[in-house]
């Protein structure tokens, strides 16, 4: 699958990035650019939907990570969706997903994201 | 036909420019030669992308001058039980190295090392070697499973 990446902005302050195909050293800057985006354009609080990632390297966890902080740094947050089994036990045993707020299902993110301060 | 008793590997090279493009290529040439060995398909996706992180490690550590002349150079060496990839590449020749990291720039310096403890987790054995002449060689080795 191509790598691709859009940002559907949602209500109070969240938007929804999708992520498809595989995240590496050569397409993570696209990622980190369509993230900051959103955090330029006032999205503090973000769900990274990855129900479409097949693969994620450490390029890809380091976006995420320098994202999440941003994201706090700003009263924003980073949620993580719908991981596969591959990603998920990556995120484990780096001891990422002891950092990241992971959720099953992109709605799940958002909802969780709608009850926190703005 | 090789004599597997004899425990002489069959090798598989492969040569890419040290650019981020290229560094898919490489985990699919890793997916053919893997599924030589009755690797599970676990064992084949933590091979995969160690041996990416490995490329990826050149990359972020390659000046620009580097990025466009030098060359990561993967050898594969097959056994029955175990499947050894080598990842040499010798940036020296190009200058130092960016002083921005081009890979992970926006990683904080206390999450630095990502892609080094993938490599670890992820394979029977990690061994990284530098050497004047031949410059960084990355060893990575995954072993076959007893069923």
């Amino acid at each position: 699958m191509e790598f691709a990446v859009s940002a559907q902005p949602k209500t109070n302050g969240i938007a929804v990035v999708n992520v498809q195909g595989e995240v590496d050293v050569y397409t993570a800057p696209r990622l980190r650019e369509e993230i900051h985006r959103c955090l330029d354009q006032g999205s503090h609080k973000l769900v990274i939907n990855l129900s479409e990632v097949a693969y994620m390297d450490s390029s890809g966890l380091g976006v995420l990570i320098g994202a999440l902080k941003r994201a706090r740094e700003e009263n924003g947050d980073l949620l993580v969706a719908a991981p596969n089994a591959r990603i998920s036990r990556i995120l484990e045993v780096t001891g990422l997903s002891k950092i990241f707020n992971v959720r099953d299902t992109v709605p799940e993110a958002v909802t969780a994201l709608e009850g926190t301060p703005t | 036909m090789t004599d597997r008793n004899a425990q002489t590997p069959d090798v598989v090279r492969l040569s890419i420019p040290c650019h981020a493009e290229y560094v898919g290529v490489v985990r699919l040439a890793i997916l053919g030669v893997a599924s030589r060995l009755t690797f599970s398909y676990d064992d084949v996706e933590d091979l995969r992308l160690a041996v990416g992180e490995a490329c990826a490690g050149a990359i972020d550590a390659a000046s620009d001058e580097a990025r466009g002349k030098a060359a990561i150079n993967i050898t594969c060496r097959i056994l029955p039980d175990e499947l050894a990839v080598e990842i040499q590449y010798n940036l020296a020749p190009y200058g130092p190295p960016p002083q921005r990291r081009a890979v992970e720039p926006d990683l904080p310096a206390d999450a630095e090392g990502i892609g080094s403890l993938l490599m670890e987790i992820l394979v029977d054995s990690a061994e990284t070697t530098t050497d004047p002449e031949t410059g960084t060689t990355v060893r990575l080795v995954k072993k076959v499973q007893p069923l």
